[in-house]
């Protein structure tokens, strides 16, 4: 209670400062009346040693709210500045927070949890505004495990009942790619290897597509797939320069982290390709590998739906199909064309597998690592007799039992005599 | 009562299946106006002759030697009841590679009705039960209602009416004889040749198990019949056994009710298997209307073979059911031993026990056969895992209680509950996981970022099942293995809708 005032109307002395939007008022507690008014700074005290206070200590905001939680509310904002979100993402992202936190396992989770809860907010405002933003992301900006990422996601997901749409693959490629750094010359950067932004991406983009097309992108981590892409991308638009260069070259020069399964996804993606190519007569003589068929991205890109088409099938009927199709397809090219019958006896070399193979994840493709025997019939109901040697069998003789003790002793001792500051310690 | 040979029996139903649904759905309804208006009265001349609301497979039974394995009538009573025979016939087809295509049967558009039939979880095993559905009745009836005629014979219809039926019974079997023979249908699994027979034979082990356990059971008169309505007299006793029999089918469609069905079921299952004349025994016992019951019929021998193998008929034609049964691979459980353990003492006097109570503050105990562990903690509560079956996990615990006897504790075994069955199967081909996330959005969660599989949880039954994109299923959550099966059927069709991208 500043000064010594009195209430002029009820003569008592407990006058509250109030805050009547942002005009402090002193009023008396008992009777109401307004003492003063319009006191532009919040306290006296305040007041009289000329301090400016804050927005957010001078409205009553924050009046209900722990301060645990005034912190997360702080941080989440905080992300949402960084990730340089539009602001309407924080507003969502702070209802969240605050929707999360009358819970009260959320209340009462360690400081860690409360951390990661600010970038689930996060996360899952993005997520419903297709704004392309990945766990890995987050997890680094927040220094946080992934594991304790998963956890807390998956919670707050279920606890608010949630529906957060999947990640945006095509944003997602934009954002990635913009993200290279190979779109100047620089001192890192060779001339040959700078690359105009809109073709990379287009590419990339298309290459994604086929990717996602054949079953190689769903179950894995979206961004692996998005990296190999942009490597093929990138050396398909100039090949004869970039060829020598390898993926982890590339990230290295495009200042991006290699993630580990970019190298078997790209191996992945020209597996596809090779087999696409294998549908064009012209370059099908030409009998690429997996380099060469590089320089020809940009041709089996173009005709993509048609080849993946042909180049694949679902199953032994497909293989029929297939074969009909090809004298009537229009295809694009010089040469032959289709009058050269692709016969699945006629290829010159045996390497590359006769007939379309089966479009199918590559899981289903390689062999079982080990094949399950089904399992025993079993006969047990089990109410049968149990035999006393059966149990027998599982406990120690006495003689035993007296040489384990013995053994146990004998490892404590020695624990304890190479731990003697422990000793000292608890003696 | 009359008891037609085989041949006969499939003409009338050859010559049912050649007439529009319309008309069929006449004829049942007809048979089965006469078969209640003659229930209980007198023998019938002719086995043929509908007499109960079953009569349609009745006629099949009968004139298949009973060998023929028919879900319970009452389910589908009009057209969707000849899905069924459709079925049964269809079955037939798919085990006799040799069998030419059979349209007649094949074709039948009464079948997409049976998608409104019962859709158990535990279809596979109901299938075992419902084909023996005429059993199961029967011995719940008890062996009062057990009335065995010595002899098969023929005899003049007595009515006009009868005897049109008799025809019509007669130009079916006619038709049918071409179809596949009667044996195979005992012999056949019902998935056609898929690859899927270990699956359909490990779910009859399950049955095996259970019979073994009915028949140490025993009596039909430990039976209980409180089911039955009030209203009862002897007379009317079969035929409102067959109707509350329907009423059971009939709540039967819904899953949830299935895994009540299967025990008694299963029970019936059990004793009908044990011996080919129960088997036929329950039929006759079925049809009580009719007066006679079914004759063993000179296939009896044949019905032996029935015990080591086949599914029975599902409800559902071949092509709405997926053939595919899921592999229980972990079963948790959990019993009370209802004595405080020194955790120390065990750890110390058996060998197969592991106990480090910085770390955990429990024994982990472990038997080799069943392959299973054990955490027994102090309190005297332990928690069993690793068995396949339930019987298996039972037995386990019933041996870590002995080895904890064995030690010197006064453990008993208490309240021994299954607490979760973790079941697995392959749909063999790729799931476009994106695709079905975003139809089945409330009830699936797909992180690719953070697991490879789709979690789905499932509402009815309360599962939650991983789908991977190579097609593999894990099921889990489960507190019975009729959930397990139940979530698999719902979510087949599903996976199927994500076959093709």
């Amino acid at each position: 209670m500043p000064g010594g005032g009195q209430c002029p109307d009820c003569g008592s002395t407990e006058l509250v400062e109030d805050s009547h939007y942002s005009q402090s008022q002193l009023v008396c507690s008992d009777c109401g009346c307004v003492v003063t008014e319009g006191v532009l700074t919040t306290t006296f005290s305040d007041e009289g040693n000329l301090r400016e206070v804050t927005y957010s200590r001078s409205t009553g905001e924050n009046d209900g709210v722990s301060r645990s939680q005034q912190r997360g509310l702080r941080r989440v904002r905080d992300l949402c500045r960084v990730l340089q979100l539009p602001s309407t993402f924080e507003d969502t992202a702070v209802a969240y927070y605050q929707q999360a936190y009358r819970h009260s396992g959320i209340r009462a989770a360690r400081l860690q949890k409360k951390e990661v809860l600010v970038g689930c907010c996060v996360l899952i405002t993005c997520r419903q505004h297709n704004w392309p933003l990945t766990m890995g992301t987050i997890c680094t900006l927040l220094y946080a495990d992934l594991d304790v990422f998963s956890g807390t996601y998956m919670q707050i997901v279920k606890l608010l009942g949630l529906d957060v749409p999947s990640l945006c693959l095509a944003d997602l490629v934009k954002t990635y790619c913009s993200s290279f750094k190979l779109f100047q010359a620089s001192p890192s950067v060779p001339a040959t290897y700078v690359e105009d932004k809109e073709k990379m991406m287009s590419r990339t983009l298309q290459l994604v597509e086929l990717a996602d097309e054949t079953w190689l992108v769903t179950g894995r981590h979206p961004l692996p797939v998005i990296t190999a892409a942009a490597f093929l991308a990138w050396q398909s638009l100039q090949p004869s320069h970039r060829l020598a260069c390898s993926l982890a070259r590339f990230c290295k020069v495009a200042n991006v982290e290699l993630p580990c399964p970019a190298p078997s996804r790209l191996q992945e993606l020209v597996a596809v390709l090779l087999r696409m190519a294998e549908q064009l007569a012209w370059l099908r003589v030409l009998q690429l590998d997996k380099r060469s068929v590089v320089k020809h991205i940009g041709d089996l890109l173009q005709h993509r739906h048609t080849l993946v088409r042909k180049a694949f099938r679902d199953g032994p009927e497909g293989l029929e199909a297939g074969e009909e199709e090809e004298p009537r397809e229009q295809c694009q090219g010089p040469g032959q064309g289709k009058e050269v019958a692709r016969s699945p006896f006629g290829l010159p070399a045996g390497k590359r597998l006769a007939g379309p193979a089966l479009l199918l994840p590559p899981c289903m493709l390689k062999p079982p690592k080990r094949v399950c025997p089904p399992p025993p019939v079993s006969t047990v109901t089990g109410d049968e007799n149990i035999s006393d040697s059966e149990i027998e069998q599982y406990l120690r003789t006495p003689q035993e039992v007296k040489d384990f003790e013995k053994a146990q002793a004998a490892r404590e001792a020695a624990k304890s005599v190479s731990n003697p500051d422990v000793q000292a310690g608890q003696g | 009562m009359i008891f037609l040979a085989e041949g006969m029996a499939k003409a009338a139903l050859g010559r049912y299946w050649r007439k529009s649904p319309d008309l069929r759905a006449k004829q049942l309804l007809s048979w089965r106006r006469s078969a209640v208006i003659a229930a209980g009265e007198r023998p019938l001349p002719c086995g043929l002759l509908p007499r109960s609301p079953l009569s349609p497979f009745l006629l099949v039974t009968r004139g298949l030697g009973a060998e023929f394995r028919v879900p319970s009538p009452a389910l589908h009573w009009v057209p969707g009841g000849c899905g069924s025979l459709a079925w049964a016939g269809a079955e037939a087809q798919g085990t006799d590679p040799r069998a030419p295509a059979r349209p007649l049967l094949a074709r039948t558009p009464a079948r997409p009705r049976l998608a409104n039939c019962a859709r158990g979880a535990d279809k596979r095993p109901v299938r075992h039960a419902r084909s023996l559905d005429l059993s199961c009745s029967s011995t719940r009836l008890g062996a009062p209602l057990f009335r065995l005629p010595a002899l098969l014979t023929l005899g003049p219809p007595p009515m006009e009416e009868e005897q049109a039926y008799l025809e019509l019974y007669l130009d079916q079997c006619a038709a049918q004889d071409d179809l596949a023979p009667p044996r195979s249908l005992l012999l056949s699994p019902v998935v056609p040749d898929d690859g899927y027979i270990p699956n359909t034979s490990n779910s009859e082990t399950v049955f095996n198990s259970h019979l073994e356990e009915v028949k140490a059971s025993g009596h039909f008169s430990s039976v209980d019949l409180s089911f039955l309505p009030d209203e009862l007299t002897q007379e009317n006793k079969d035929q409102s056994v067959i109707r509350s029999k329907q009423d059971i089918e009939e709540n039967c469609e819904t899953p949830g009710q299935q895994s009540r069905m299967l025990l008694p079921r299963e029970q019936d299952v059990g004793l009908g298997l044990i011996s080919g004349s129960t088997l036929l025994n329950s039929h006759s016992q079925v049809y009580p209307g009719d007066a006679d019951p079914v004759q063993p019929s000179p296939e009896k021998p044949n019905c032996t073979p029935l015990m080591s193998i086949t599914p029975m008929t599902p409800v559902t034609p071949v092509s709405e059911c997926s053939g595919i049964v899921p592999q229980l691979q972990n079963i948790v459980s959990t019993v009370n031993l209802a004595c405080k353990l020194d955790l120390k003492k065990i750890a110390l006097h058996a060998k197969n026990a592991e106990y480090n109570p910085k770390r955990f503050a429990a024994v982990i105990m472990r038997i080799r056969e069943p392959r299973t562990t054990a955490l027994i903690f102090s309190s005297g509560k332990m928690v069993c895992t690793g068995a396949k079956s339930e019987e298996q996990s039972r037995l386990a615990a019933r041996k870590y209680a002995r080895v904890v006897q064995k030690l010197g504790f006064p453990a008993r075994f208490l309240d021994f509950k299954i607490q979760n069955m973790v079941g697995s199967c392959d749909v063999r081909f790729p799931i476009r996981l994106e695709g079905l996330v975003l139809t089945h959005q409330q009830f699936s969660s797909y992180e690719p970022e953070l697991f490879p599989g789709l979690i789905y949880r499932m509402v009815k039954p309360r599962i939650v099942l991983l789908i991977f994109v190579s097609g593999k299923v894990v099921l889990t959550g489960a507190k019975e293995r009729s959930e397990i099966y139940e979530a698999f059927e719902n979510i087949y069709p599903i996976l199927k809708g994500f076959k093709k991208a």
